[in-house]
Parts: structure tokens; sequence; C-alpha cells
């Protein structure tokens, strides 16, 4: 459909919203994606997909409903509202001295324009050969040592364009690109099996961005040092084990930020929405404000508004513009991600514009946007190493594990060095650590500074019933944490929380 | 609205379209109702109907795919197109493992359809929440959940002749009930008809698990345990990728390299994949249409096979053929996968009775956030959510805190010393995508050793 017809389209349908309803609202997402991935000289997949359809939104007697198609004309989408509304008015009345979920909702400027992401180079428009060349040369590349049994280079292209309309004046269009990549060697050799990546696991590196973005990840440069590691793990020494200083690298520190920090602070985590599945949080909305999650030197932002940011947009899925928030500022707790109804819940005048759906079939739901851990003064990596002098330097993610309140965590990371005189020393295999989120961003007492700091995309953030996933990103720099437990084990028992329910100086 | 057309007529529609070459086509017309519940009230409804297309091409070995929502004519034939040159452009980099689409084969039926639960009743869902808030509320306590039930129709077309269809309906819910102090018990139900979700008497089982007094923590070592069966079957799952996916055994990587053949667990274990076994979630094929079959992959405790998709088994070699385990048209780049798990029961008459022996040790009823530690080990980290205790003198007796656990899957099967006669469907019912019910049949059951690594 042409964007005038579905403008159209939205127009007519909330023309015919019944007088009963309280507020709906309507998303017409139409979503190109590619996919292309060698393995081992070939071509292991190539994909495109293209989706197109309506999500309607209602508030009826006194619920919430939620249905989409994707027959994209008025009658379908007239459909998919009658039927948002019956499944809102067949849901049980709460009892007697309960309050309905989210009968209110914060009030929002209308949102009205358009938007596009920064898009130097339209991934859409570079040719599959030459997709492929880049990528099978990248791949050729980690090639040469029989041990590595898997070589991997892929690249993905997504460009989205929402449309959004509401029964409170708002009609916008944004247009979104995403792309990026990476590279994978599995090396093999007899019972061990290690992995090394480049930028990141999960995917690689993937902004909001055009081709440019894959060209300026250099894969074919990075690969023979990719494929080395991978071999030069299978013979390393295990991590050890204990208490020691640790210093994260970027990738693997936003991992750590988006499942310790972002997940803990969503809003209807804290409220008990996500309990049935994600789980809660052991945040209350009362600590807003007070509580001491974490030291001095931890500060952390959300914000949909950075260049790149694969959680960067114009308006969320409410029509909320986009903004930046403190969530931390010295340690302490500031602020939580919300969107129009969670907010309202707890008495905030506004939504924090974190209302993000997974496609047209999906409704809009609290997410993280771009959560941040802010540049610290620590200067670089060589200049935080230098004064760390012993410890652990821990680098690209491989495992992550997390309780359902967000408290207790274990991650797991491809590679691991030793920290001796201040310089990176010998490589481990099989690291790991684990602690308490508090305790852990308590003992937080380096970030290095902005020349250091980086976006990193995430792609695979799973939540909601029915799932839906989402792509945001992280910015951080390397950062040191003392006392950290390393090994498989930490996080030991105790609550830890109740020490940090300090007022704030 | 006319509504979509039928599945198979539109996946033959798709195939002529294509215009010759080697092409599968693959429609998938979701119909679904999933409500939310948290605080004992309803929090969100989201209803689907959608239909998606996807059509494979092969060429020289190599395969690209497109799909697309749309279902007018001109985006079906740009679908096909953008397949076709998809796989040629893949070809033009030289040939590829891919052997070929499979041939037909005969399969058999199955009784995962239910005309009840397709009808998808709003109402229906309403009354299993109200059920659930009202059973809670008996025990003082809230309800938080989750009420599903879904419709789904597949029909695959192939160039190679292939024409099959396939109807499944499965409903699901998860009640967690919740006292003032956050302390929560669980549990589930999931079948492929709403007989198998009854609100109040999940209510009724996850507040039995919610015990007041002062949880107990535990320190780091190795105990008993009793697994619950949604603790059991969260285990297989991980399992069933990391040890009896085809491709990771061929590349090396998979738990079973070397030991297919070799006791891996304890006698008596018996694991299939059985997509008719009572209780599970069936299904006709696999996404390449080739007809799903039992596969038994532990037999009293010795590791006997993998499971393979056609693009797995080619690079296996040595014979091995689809055993209609594809995820995906074509097959999946991260392999095959096992989707009807079977874990065969034993003797004991309950979980209290498989807690007899233990004289101090941990009651899990769910684990949450299962990840791979070390892949070749089938090691993982989790944590116990929503009903863990501590087990003393071969009692549940009290509340425990959660804990964390490091371990290998094939380890506590190895310490397994009993297991329920009682099965029941573990399923996760997450559905990111196109929804795809599937599930674990699985018993509770007592192993020795369980590895805890940390609090939670």
């Amino acid at each position: 459909m042409t964007a005038v017809s579905v403008r159209d389209l939205l127009q007519d349908l909330l023309g015919v919203v019944p007088a009963g309803c309280d507020h709906a609202e309507a998303r017409v997402v139409v979503r190109d994606s590619e996919a292309i991935g060698v393995r081992n000289g070939a071509v292991e997949w190539l994909e495109s997909e293209a989706s197109a359809g309506v999500g309607v939104r209602v508030r009826s007697g006194g619920a919430w409903g939620f249905a989409a198609t994707a027959e994209m004309t008025p009658a379908a989408a007239r459909g998919a509202l009658a039927r948002a509304i019956a499944v809102a008015e067949a849901q049980p009345r709460p009892a007697a001295g309960r309050r309905a979920w989210a009968a209110a909702v914060t009030g929002v400027t209308p949102a009205t324009g358009t938007w596009a992401s920064p898009c130097a180079q339209d991934p859409f428009a570079v040719s599959v050969d030459v997709k492929l060349d880049h990528l099978l040369a990248a791949e050729a590349a980690m090639a040469g040592d029989a041990r590595i049994a898997r070589r991997e280079a892929s690249c993905l292209s997504v460009r989205t364009h929402v449309t959004f309309a509401s029964t409170a004046g708002a009609l916008c269009e944004q247009t979104i690109v995403h792309c990026g990549g990476g590279l994978e060697a599995l090396a093999v050799d007899g019972d061990e099996a290690q992995v090394r990546s480049y930028p990141s696991g999960h995917g690689g590196s993937v902004a909001a961005a055009g081709w440019e973005h894959l060209l300026s990840l250099d894969l074919a440069a990075n690969a023979p040092r990719v494929a080395e590691e991978a071999v030069a793990l299978l013979t390393a020494p295990v991590c050890p084990t204990g208490p020691v200083t640790l210093v994260l690298g970027g990738e693997q520190l936003a991992l750590q930020v988006h499942e310790s920090i972002g997940h803990a602070l969503e809003l209807d985590r804290m409220l008990g929405a996500e309990a049935s599945y994600a789980g809660t949080s052991w945040i209350a909305p009362s600590d807003i404000g007070s509580l001491r999650f974490g030291s001095e030197p931890m500060h952390v932002t959300a914000d949909a508004t950075l260049p790149g940011g694969l959680g960067t947009f114009a308006w969320d899925d409410e029509g909320v513009a986009a903004r930046r928030t403190t969530l931390v500022d010295g340690g302490i707790l500031r602020a939580a991600l919300s969107d129009r109804t969670s907010a309202a819940a707890i008495g905030l005048a506004e939504s924090g514009g974190c209302a993000r759906a997974d496609g047209f079939a999906r409704q809009p739901i609290v997410r993280m946007t771009n959560v941040s851990l802010e540049p610290g003064g620590a200067g670089s990596l060589a200049d935080l190493l230098a004064d760390t002098g012993e410890g652990l330097y821990l680098e690209t993610n491989r495992s992550w594990s997390i309780d359902d309140r967000r408290l207790h965590f274990q991650f797991g990371t491809e590679i691991a060095r030793e920290i001796r005189r201040g310089e990176l020393g010998r490589l481990y295999r099989n690291a790991s650590y684990a602690g308490v989120s508090p305790r852990f961003w308590g003992s937080l007492d380096a970030v290095c500074s902005a020349p250091e700091w980086r976006l990193h995309g995430l792609l695979n953030c799973g939540k909601g019933e029915p799932g839906q996933i989402m792509a945001v990103s992280h910015g951080t720099a390397p950062a040191r944490f003392r006392g950290v437990e390393v090994g498989a084990g930490g996080g030991g028992p105790g609550p830890s929380e109740a020490r940090c329910r300090t007022a704030a100086r | 609205m006319t509504g979509p057309p039928d599945p198979l007529d539109l996946a033959g529609r798709v195939l002529e379209a294509a215009g010759g070459g080697e092409t599968q086509v693959t429609v998938v017309h979701e119909r679904s109702l999933t409500n939310r519940f948290a605080g004992s009230v309803p929090t969100q409804a989201t209803a689907l109907d959608t239909v998606t297309v996807h059509v494979l091409s092969v060429v020289d070995g190599q395969t690209g795919g497109a799909s697309c929502t749309a279902l007018d004519d001109a985006t079906l034939r740009a679908t096909a197109g953008r397949a076709r040159r998809a796989a040629e452009a893949a070809a033009r980099s030289g040939p590829g493992i891919y052997p070929g689409l499979p041939e037909p084969a005969a399969g058999g039926g199955h009784d995962g359809f239910d005309a009840a639960t397709a009808e998808l009743d709003p109402a229906a869902a309403g009354a299993a929440l109200a059920a659930a808030a009202g059973a809670a509320g008996e025990h003082g306590l809230d309800a938080d959940g989750v009420w599903t039930a879904g419709d789904v129709r597949t029909a695959i077309t192939s160039s190679r002749g292939l024409a099959v269809a396939d109807r499944v309906t499965d409903a699901a819910m998860r009640v967690l009930c919740r006292d003032a102090s956050g302390r929560a018990g669980f549990a589930a139900g999931a079948g492929t008809g709403l007989g198998h979700v009854d609100g109040a008497a999940l209510a009724h089982r996850a507040a039995a698990k919610v015990v007041t007094g002062q949880a107990a923590g535990l320190e780091p070592g190795e105990y008993p345990v009793v697994l619950e069966h949604e603790a059991v079957g969260a285990l297989l799952d991980m399992l069933g990728d990391l040890a009896f996916n085809g491709l990771a055994h061929a590349e090396g990587r998979g738990a079973l390299v070397g030991r297919l053949g070799a006791r891996v667990a304890a006698r008596g274990i018996e694991l299939s994949d059985a997509p008719r076994f009572p209780g599970t979630l069936p299904r006709a094929f696999d996404a390449e249409g080739v007809p799903k079959a039992p596969r038994p992959l532990i037999e009293d405790g010795v590791a006997r096979a993998v499971v393979h998709d056609t693009r797995s088994a080619a690079i296996a070699g040595d014979g091995a053929a689809s055993t209609g385990h594809a995820l995906e048209p074509g097959g999946s780049a991260w392999g095959p996968g096992t989707r009807n798990l079977v874990l065969a029961g034993g003797g004991a008459a309950s979980v209290d009775e498989l807690a007899a022996p233990i004289e101090r040790g941990i009651y899990i009823t769910r684990l949450w956030y299962l990840n791979v530690v070390h892949e070749r080990s089938a090691l993982l980290t989790g944590v116990s959510r929503e009903g863990t205790f501590l087990v003393e003198d071969g009692r549940i007796a009290r509340p425990l805190r959660d804990v964390r656990f490091t371990d290998s899957v094939l380890r506590i099967l190895a310490a397994t010393e009993a297991l329920t006669s009682a099965q029941r469907l573990v399923s996760e019912a997450e559905f990111y995508g196109t929804r795809f019910a599937s599930g674990t049949v699985a018993p509770a059951l007592r192993a020795d050793g369980f590895r805890i690594t940390g609090g939670a």
C-alpha cells in the first residue's frame, strides 16, 4: 500500500471506533529484512522477509484488547477492531476492592510528523552478490587451521516503516533501518570446543545505519585474529576461580547492563505485570529517588535519541516522543523505564517513552531503548589496566543467566586474560563470573573515558506473551569491578538489597 | 473480508506461480488468543489471525528463502522470485551442500486437533482467568499468569510432488499465586485442547506452594534433589539441542560426540522423541514435509541416536538421513531439533515418595533462565523459581530461597535414582514469531549430587 492509503486506512478505522471505547490506536507496520550467512566456504542461509499488517489496541469495557491482521483492507482492519473490542470486553471484571489494570494512561501530545533514521547507504540497494563476496572473503580469512570446524560470517538488514494513529489525534510515520553483521570461528579438538566472535557474539554488531556500518567493521581484517584466538582457547588454561578484580570489556558490559539494570528497571515488571513470564524486579516503584543501586561512578541513562542505537526512534509505539532519561545518577536510582499505562499507575505525569512492539502482530509493552552506562574518567583501557595491576579481563559474551527478579546473575565469556603488572597477559578459557546486582554495581570503581565508549547492539531481547523479540543498544566503556566471584559460583546466599535501601545523600 | 484461503490451496497456487525449478512452499495460518493477568486482574488480551507464506528455492545445492504475509498474486509471485534469485546468487558462489528436497512419503495421522479449542472463544479465556483469580482468593493470594490457545494450519507443497496439510490446536495456562511478601508458587497445564487447562485447579496447585515461614538459605554444594515435572522438562528441552542435534554432533560440538552406544544416563532412563505419544503436542510432518515418527534417543541409559534434517544428514554423511526434525524449510542453519521429547516414567507414586529417602536436599518446582556453560558436557546454569523447598528427613519441609545451579543434564540423568509414574506435558508456550506449540512429556525425578553454585 502507498503511504497515503495507509493513512487513509488508519483514519477510516479510527473513524468507526464505537463511542464506548475509551481509547483506540492502530499501527501499520511494514517490515523488510534480509539475513545472509556463509559457513565454511558456502552460503548457509539467504533469507528475505516481507511482512505487513495492522495491529489495533483498544480500551473498552474497562479492559485492554489487541488484535492484528495481515490483510490491509478497511474491512479487515475493522474486523481487527471488532475483535480487539470483543477480547477486551470478554475479560472478567476485577473483584470488589480491586482496581482494573491500567485504568488510566498518562496524557501525551498527539504525535504528528515523519522521521527516518540516518542511513548513508541503503543496505537493500546493495546487491546480494556484493554482500556474499564481502562475507565469503571475511570467512575465508579465518581458514588455515584444521581445528577450525566452523567459520561463519553473517549480515542482517532490516527496514521497518511504522504508521501510527490514535483516537487522541496522533498520526505519525517513521522509517528505521538497521544493518550489521559479524564473524564467528568454532574450534574443536577432542573434548574441547571453543568459539570466538567479532565484533561480538550473538550476531555481531548491528546498528541503526546502512551498509556503511557493516563496512566499518572491517570483518576480513579481523578474521585471522578471531580464528587464532579460537584455536588458542582450546589449550588455554581454565579460568581461575575466586574473588578477583575484574575488568569487563564493553560488549560483555553491555549485556551486564541489559540484564541487571535495564530489565530490572522496567516499570511493568516492578508492578508485577510480567510475573507470569519474564518475572518481576527486586526494585519497587517506591525505591525511585532513594535506592542506592551502585557506587558513585555508576551513571546510567535511557536515550531513544542516540544516533545509531537500535533503541532509537522519533516516537515510541504509543506515539510518545523519544527522550533521554537519567536512570541512575551517582549510584542512586532516579527513574524507571515506563510506558503510558505503567507511568500512570504510579502517578507519573509523563510516560518514559519506552513502549515498543515487535511488529504489527504484537502490542506495545515496556521495553528498553538505549540503556547505557555513561563514560567515566579512567582514561583508555590501557590506562585502566595499568591502574589495576593484577586481575582478570573478560570479553565477549558467551552465555547469560539471571533470576526472575534480576538480582542474581551468572555470565560466561568467550575469552579471559590475566591482568599482570598492569598489562594483559595469558589467555584463559571457560570464563564465568557471578554476582548480585546491587553488590556487583556497588563494586564498580572505574569506568573508561568517552573515547572508549561504544554503542553495542543486542538483537535478541525476549519478553511478553506472546513472545516479542526486540533490538536494543547499550553504550559502555570498559569498567572495573572489585572482588567479583569468578568461576562457577558466586552470588552467595543471603539477600543484599536491604542494605541498598538508604536515602540518597 | 473474505477470510484467508485454504492453506493447501494457497501453497499449490504459490508453487505454480514459482514457475518451475526446485521449490518448496510453506503456508502457516495462525489463529490464537492470549490473555494475561496480574494481581488477579486481566492486563492484556491479544487475538491474532495471520498467514505467512514461505518459498524455498534450491539451485545447485544452494537454498534461498523468502516470505511474505500479503496474499495477493503480485506479492506471492514477487516472493517466489526473491527466493529464486537468492538461490541463484548463492549458487554463483559455488555448489552448495543441500542434497535436494525430500521425496514425498506417507505419514501417520494424529489426534492433535480439538474443534472446541479452535473456536478461540474469548469467553473461555475470561472464565479461566476468573476461575484462577477466585481460587487464589480462597487462599488469600493474588494470581498472575497467562492463558493461551491456538489453532495452526500448516501446508507444504513442493516441486517433488509433495502436498501435505496439518492442523493442530493447543492450549496452555500458567498460574502464579503470590502473597503480600512476594513469595510465589507456580503451576502450569498444557495440551491439545482447553480440557488441559483448568484455571481453578492450577491456582489451587500453585497456592499450595506458597508456604509461610522464614525461607532457609543453602550453601553452595552438592545435594540430592527432587525436580518436579516442569524442572525436568526444562532440562530435557535444553538437552535436546545440546545432545541430539545432528548438526552439532557432526560438527564435533554435540554432547554425545563419541558417546553413541555408551551409557550416558542411569539404567532405566528411556528418552525418545515421540510425536504421537499421548499427552504430547503432535504434528504430522516437519518443516521439510518429512513425516514425523518416533525416535528412541536414550534406551536403558544408553545413548542411541541423534536427529537430522535433510541438511544436517548431508553434512553428517555416513548414510545419515532426515529423521523428520527440520525446524525450517531447507533445514535450519543451527540444525534440527527435538520437539516431542518423552521421558518415560518410573515407579514412584508421588513427589513425596521421591523425597522420602532424602535426609537433606532440595525440592525444585521450576527452573528459569537456563543457559549453556559448556556445550560438550551439556553443562547448564539456571535458577529455581516459584516453589523451592528444603527436604529434611524425607519430607518436603520448609521454603528455601531460590538457588542457582550449574550442572550437566547428562550427569543429572546419570545420577537419577527414581521417577514418578505420572508424566506431565511441559510447554513453555512462549510463541516468539509464528506460533509453534511444542513441549516435553516428563515425570518428576530424584537425582543425587545436584550442584548448587549460589543463592538467588
